[in-house]
């Protein structure tokens, strides 16, 4: 064995003491929390339900599921909870654009953007059912409340992922124009906002997918949307409109879910 | 580009070069696409009954109860502590369950893993379904099935982590370049060893970094769970608001925003080390 | 002594393309032999044959005494055992070091825990630092792969072979993604291993000068025959024109759809 290899070999990094030493948090960890959940197992009459809402979901109430034309059917809080989810979107991604602004390192002071990111981190870290109830308290019950909830919510994350975009412009396009002559206006019109544009509008669509999974939970503090109806169903045990709801949702979100990929891989792509 | 529908409506514009070659500018879609939103925005708009004179007339409502848990109730804190950690174990515990759950869901949804396109769409379609339904509704059907209590909330933190983990980890092992598994079964390695030494090294940093994040993200969510009789920091939440103890509930939110803080800062640490 | 021996091989795609037709062949042990041709020609499974990444329809291929068509499971991966293979886009695991890149050469002869935790013996680090060292790249060991150049992750991918210790290592277009002066640097690696070790190497290559230069032996492909096999110094522009064929059969490069914005 030569030397450069004896001397290669003794400068091995060891990181065996690094990962046995997280090896054991987790390890503690684990056990501290098993030791906090009750492991219940099922509830006496846990299997009962569990198969009630299996059958409930197999023979839904069809007349409730294709209820198009009073406001209580399925199809109308649907129409509802897309609304509340769109409008929310909406309000928040216009919310966020000078909040990111403010928060980009490379557009203002270290310091402004430091303190706008603290700020965003605890709007976002208040759950959103707080904010419900507080906005309850501004419109009265009902999806207006639900929109302003969304709004706010939505903010965090957006603004987050505006920020990466604001970040990782293509500075090459710039230089370019500046090699053409164009000024500061022309840079911003022709070299900056075709750029920010198509990428807001996809992490939007984005997000929309997002509070559309959260707007169902609003109506569970009276915010509108499909959430309320479900809980009154459970707890009276209507499992056929348990059924009927949860089909209606999981069609909606995945039927959302496809379109908006479709939407933002043409949006990336041309 | 292809001529679509719209281009049979909106005919593209042909310019004529001066050596007689012809270039068609196909119509923007853009007043198209501006229009569909403003239409949605406008149907939303009236369906939801959003009235901005309200924000001006009857926001103070909402800065009335923000004022209100100023000063936080300090007494309060030592009540926070107890529905906290159940918090905190809850996410702890369903995303470490659901992170493991993850792996063979994600390998038996990639293509590339397991050769057989129906058992891939079918573990496919199985995580999209799990994933469309959001966590306060699985809680609240946990609730039903495992009774009151931090088992419920666990098991829809469980559910919520297996299908984001799985479905993220098989759109990232289905893009692996399978450049080395080749090379490595050129070497003589079975096709388990080099899935070890190929497709593992090359997965398990997202998939760490991946298991932190939805961790994080846990924690909040596991904090409203509480709402539906799921456990933890909520059913405290829930309460207060209930009681308009509104110093309480400040309480609550500031020390939440503290440990949600101090979790994503390490988190973030690990996460930044991981890439 | 001979190494590897084509008898009447025919290689047919499931979707008809005939990549292989009637090829005898015989490549002593030691040898170092250029694969040219167009694109498609067939070289690329000309190669892959060998260590049997892909299997023959006709004839028999004869490595090293072994009848390659009539190995089985177990047996096929012991065969390549003595085989390496080098690739275009180096297929190396990017996300991990250098040196675990190398070791990885060694997992089959690793005991069963060995190989779950990926825990080598200092015996095999041994190994494989030599090879990184022969390949001039021994400062890079504990660097992950995707911090290095094109040049340095295809000696790494070399050491690997190294590591390996095959009597044959298959080269499928080394140099095509690298740079001139970086590929003189991989191919003069090559050369000094052929001399060094008395392995025989196989490269199929793009570069016809590149070619010429290092090899001891020419062989051209044409639509899955070997249409010249010599010595390169006996190449010549004719030899050249019947394996590239004339001007008139290359692809149009002023097609239509291009052209269109």
């Amino acid at each position: 064995m030569n030397k450069a290899v004896q001397l290669q070999l003794e400068k091995e990094p060891n990181r065996k003491l690094y990962l046995s030493t997280i090896g054991i948090i987790l390890a503690a960890l684990l056990v501290w929390s098993f030791m906090g959940v009750n492991i219940t197992g099922f509830d006496p009459r846990g299997t009962q339900i569990a198969s009630n809402i299996f059958w409930g979901i197999l023979s839904p109430d069809l007349a409730f599921l294709f209820d198009f034309r009073t406001a209580g059917g399925v199809p109308y809080l649907l129409f509802e909870t897309i609304a509340i989810a769109f409008l929310g979107t909406i309000f928040g991604s216009l919310l966020a654009i000078p909040i990111s602004f403010l928060m980009s390192p490379s557009v203002v002071s270290k310091p402004v953007a430091f303190v706008t990111r603290l700020v965003v981190i605890f709007i976002r870290t208040i759950p959103s059912l707080v904010y419900g109830l507080m906005f309850i308290r501004v419109t009265g019950p009902g999806p207006y409340a639900g929109v302003l909830t969304m709004s706010l919510t939505s903010i965090g994350m957006i603004s987050r992922l505006y920020v990466d975009v604001i970040e990782n412009l293509d500075r090459g396009v710039l230089e370019a124009m500046t090699s053409m002559g164009c000024n500061t206006y022309e840079k911003i019109r022709y070299g900056i906002l075709p750029q920010l544009f198509s990428n807001f509008l996809s992490v939007t669509i984005y997000r929309y997918d997002m509070n559309l999974r959260d707007a169902t939970i609003l109506g569970l503090v009276g915010a509108g949307g499909i959430g309320a109806p479900l809980i009154f169903a459970m707890r009276s045990y209507r499992w056929n409109e348990v059924g009927s709801i949860l089909i209606g949702l999981v069609i909606l979100i995945l039927a959302v879910e496809i379109f908006s990929n479709k939407l933002r891989s043409k949006l990336v792509n041309g | 580009m292809r001529e679509t529908v719209y281009d049979k409506i909106f005919k593209p514009k042909t310019y004529t070069l001066s050596n007689g070659k012809e270039v068609k500018q196909h119509a923007s879609r853009m007043p198209f696409i501006l229009l569909i939103v403003l239409f949605i925005t406008i149907v939303s708009w009236e369906v939801t009954g959003v009235d901005l004179s309200m924000i001006r007339t009857r926001g103070y409502q909402f800065i009335v109860i923000l004022l209100a848990m100023f000063p936080p109730n300090l007494n309060f804190m030592s009540n926070v502590w107890g529905p906290l950690f159940d918090t905190i174990q809850m996410s702890l515990l369903g995303s470490i369950a659901g992170a493991l759950l993850a792996i063979p869901f994600a390998l038996l949804s990639s293509s590339n893993i397991i050769r057989n396109q129906l058992l891939n769409g079918f573990f496919k379609l199985f995580l999209s379904i799990l994933r469309t339904l959001p966590t306060l509704v699985t809680a609240l059907i946990a609730t039903f099935i495992f009774g009151l209590g931090t088992m419920a909330g666990t098991v829809a933190i469980f559910i919520f982590t297996l299908s984001y983990i799985g479905k993220l980890m098989y759109e990232h092992i289905e893009n692996v370049d399978m450049g080395a598994f080749e090379a490595h079964e050129s070497m003589g390695l079975s096709k388990v060893e080099a899935f070890r030494y190929a497709i593992v090294p090359d997965v398990m940093p997202t998939y760490l970094s991946v298991s932190l994040y939805a961790f994080e993200g846990n924690i909040r969510y596991a904090a409203i769970l509480g709402y539906v009789g799921a456990g933890g920091v909520g059913l405290l939440l829930d309460e207060r608001l209930g009681w308009r103890d509104y110093p309480s509930v400040g309480m609550v939110l500031l020390i939440l925003m503290l440990v949600v803080f101090v979790i994503e800062r390490i988190s973030e640490y690990f996460r930044m080390k991981l890439t | 002594m001979t190494m590897i021996e084509f008898k009447n091989v025919t290689k047919t795609y499931p979707n008809g393309v005939k990549a292989l037709n009637d090829v005898n062949l015989t490549i002593d042990q030691g040898e170092f032999v250029a694969i040219i041709g167009l694109s498609g020609a067939g070289k690329s499974t000309l190669i892959r044959c060998i260590n049997r990444m892909h299997e023959i329809n006709e004839g028999t291929l004869m490595v090293n005494d072994v009848d390659v068509g009539k190995l089985k499971g177990k047996q096929v991966r012991l065969f390549r055992r003595n085989i390496g293979m080098i690739f275009q886009s180096f297929n190396l695991v990017t996300r991990t070091s250098v040196i675990n890149n190398v070791l990885i050469s060694t997992v089959p002869d690793l005991a069963w825990w060995r190989k779950v935790l990926g825990l080598f013996p200092k015996e095999k680090k041994i190994d494989a630092l030599e090879a990184l060292d022969k390949v001039g790249i021994l400062d890079k060991a504990y660097n992950r792969v995707d911090q290095l150049s094109g040049g340095q992750q295809q000696r790494v991918a070399l050491a690997r072979t190294i590591a390996q210790h095959p009597a044959i290592i298959l080269a499928d277009e080394p140099v095509a993604s690298l740079d001139p002066v970086t590929a003189k640097v991989v191919m003069d690696d090559f050369k000094k291993i052929n001399k060094e070790t008395n392995m025989s190497i196989l490269i199929n290559i793009h570069h016809v000068e590149l070619a010429l230069e290092y090899a001891d032996r020419v062989i051209g492909i044409r639509q899955g025959e070997v249409v010249y096999d010599g010595k390169s110094e006996a190449v010549t522009q004719e030899v050249l024109d019947q394996i590239y064929g004339s001007q008139a059969e290359l692809p149009k490069m002023n097609d239509p759809e291009e052209a269109e914005v």
